[in-house]
């Protein structure tokens, strides 16, 4: 049956993710990272409105979460990475070949481990960031810009986590096909931050256009931001968004699929 | 049983693996031996399918490598015993591997057990000498209860007491039915071990026999004689074809012939011997007389 098979994989990648400590130091990274830097751009925006300075509108306490995802993402991203590329720096590939010779399925055991684990990080740590910012910046101190409409941040938790879950899984892909840390570092970084800033600021049309359809802003128009990076700027909608995302992580995860199958582990 | 068919694996122009075809039968321990860059790993990745072959076939049982449901279960290998995450506990690694293959968890102590790593097992697998990352190696080969087994290089890094334990290991799993597949450079222990014998040199196939039969086809496999007609009895065997030296006065050693044959020979002739005896070939060296013109790196070298 080949759905049992699936599952043992899963449970063996499970397995390897929870037995290393670098896993435990990238999800402890990633928490903290998210609470203070929610907290340094929330407040940072609280200040402004408090002065005087830009629109004096009450925000959710999961706005600055959102945006802090945007750094967040690179710790996640990070242990993404490990996930396969330390398999082909030590050689335990094989021994994952081995016991997993169907080279698809590798790939979607790691993928069915890294989604929901990244997902359920981004949910958690945006969860703990947006109380500790409402905690914190909702008191009159504040202005009392900072509000907690329970089913609005709920909806925007997810949508962090479901962000993280698509980038970690994109990584995957591209480490999987370029399989060098540093090499995979590089592409990531450059897909999900270099490159759309750069096209953006290259101000041509077609540049501007294909940089709002990069996982950056596709991310932030699936997560609703409404920071100064994209006010006004991303002209289509969350769903669409969200397939942009989709498209890239497809894309990474194929590449990746076609270099593990026909290379020699 | 392994069975390679037509096996061939080429790096651009480079033949690594030629036209390999045998079987590695069950209830044997098969050395598999040949000098460095012959082809042997190169070989034991495309039984295990993580190179994909040029041409020809590595069958297991009948069926290539990735068809086979839960592989660990029915072939267990130890290619590269460092080839594992630093950071994880040999325990922990194990487990992984028993879950991917729906192995009983309780396998894992077993085999820790078996090798004698039970304490260590909860270290870092970095923080494991090479012996014991053998060990380990050698017990997540044996995790899934495999019918076939291939060590490549297993006793590396033992120290004597473990290469005396590697060698009981590989007996006693042919003697139990298992079709044991091992390649290593120690000649002495192989002799020691192995039933059954595949030479390779530069990936192509030099000998595939029987150990005994190795060794007796050595020209350094001879029949030692020591008789006071040493000149007479030379003489009457050169006629037969049979190739004669003379290192002493009294003593003539006789290659090409069984010792059965000389001694009646000698009978016939009615010459008295004080001493008719087989001086066998070790296994260094008949295999340094069959790889002799095969030796990878000389052969480049002297072409240079």
């Amino acid at each position: 049956m080949r759905t049992g098979e699936l599952g043992q994989a899963v449970g063996a990648e499970w397995s390897k993710l929870w037995s290393v400590r670098s896993t435990w130091w990238c999800l402890a990274g990633a928490a903290v990272l998210m609470v203070v830097s929610a907290l340094t751009l929330g407040g940072s925006t609280a200040t402004d409105m408090l002065h005087g300075r830009g629109a004096q509108t009450p925000f959710p306490a999961s706005q600055p979460v959102i945006t802090a995802t945007l750094f967040v993402q690179f710790t996640l991203v990070a242990l993404a990475m490990l996930v396969i590329t330390s398999e082909y720096a030590s050689g335990g590939i094989r021994s994952t070949l081995q016991a997993t010779p169907i080279r698809g399925r590798v790939i979607a055991a790691k993928a069915l481990v890294v989604a929901p684990v990244m997902f359920a990080a981004g949910v958690l740590s945006g969860g703990v960031a947006a109380a500790v910012v409402y905690a914190a910046l909702s008191t009159d101190l504040f202005g009392g810009y900072v509000t907690l409409p329970p089913a609005e941040v709920a909806v925007d938790l997810l949508r962090v986590g479901v962000f993280l879950a698509l980038v970690s899984v994109t990584t995957l892909g591209v480490g999987t096909a370029v399989r060098s840390a540093a090499g995979t570092l590089t592409v990531v970084f450059m897909v999900l931050m270099g490159l759309p800033l750069m096209l953006l600021m290259t101000g041509s049309q077609v540049g501007v256009e294909v940089s709002l359809r990069m996982p950056l802003f596709a991310g932030l128009a699936f997560m609703g931001g409404t920071g100064d990076l994209t006010a006004g700027l991303i002209p289509y909608s969350a769903g669409e968004g969200l397939a942009w995302l989709l498209a890239w992580t497809a894309a990474a995860v194929a590449a990746g699929y076609a270099v593990l199958r026909r290379r020699d582990a | 049983m392994i069975t390679l068919n037509g096996l061939c694996k080429r790096y651009g122009d480079r033949p690594v693996v030629d036209d390999l075809s045998l079987e590695v039968r069950p209830g044997t321990v098969t050395g598999f031996l040949g000098p460095n860059g012959a082809g042997k790993s190169t070989t034991m990745r495309l039984i295990l399918g993580l190179d994909h072959p040029t041409a020809g076939t590595a069958l297991i049982n009948g069926v290539p490598y990735h068809r086979i449901r839960n592989p660990l279960r029915t072939v267990g290998a130890l290619l590269d015993a460092r080839a594992l995450h630093p950071g994880r506990s040999g325990h922990a690694h194990l487990v992984a591997l028993a879950r991917g293959n729906g192995i009983a968890r309780r396998r894992v102590a077993e085999v820790l057990e078996t090798v004698g790593l039970t304490d260590a097992a909860r270290k870092r697998a970095g923080a494991l000498s090479l012996g014991m990352s053998q060990r380990l190696g050698i017990a997540a080969a044996l995790l899934g209860d495999p019918e076939v087994l291939m060590f490549d290089e297993p006793v590396n890094g033992h120290d004597p007491d473990g290469v005396r334990w590697v060698r009981h290991l590989m007996r006693s799993l042919a003697d139990e039915g298992r079709t044991v597949f091992v390649s290593s450079h120690l000649m002495s222990e192989m002799q020691l071990t192995a039933d059954h014998l595949v030479v390779i040199g530069r990936g192509r196939l030099i000998m595939d026999a029987p150990l005994t039969e190795v060794i007796a086809r050595s020209s350094l496999t001879a029949v030692v004689v020591r008789t006071p007609h040493a000149g007479d009895l030379s003489v009457r065997l050169s006629a037969a074809g049979i190739r004669v030296e003379r290192p002493g006065e009294n003593e003539i050693v006789a290659t090409g012939a069984a010792i059965e044959h000389i001694g009646d020979l000698a009978y016939e002739a009615g010459i008295r011997l004080h001493e008719l005896r087989t001086r066998e070939a070790s296994l260094e060296q008949a295999y340094q007389e069959l790889t002799a013109s095969s030796v990878e790196y000389g052969a480049r070298k002297a072409g240079v």
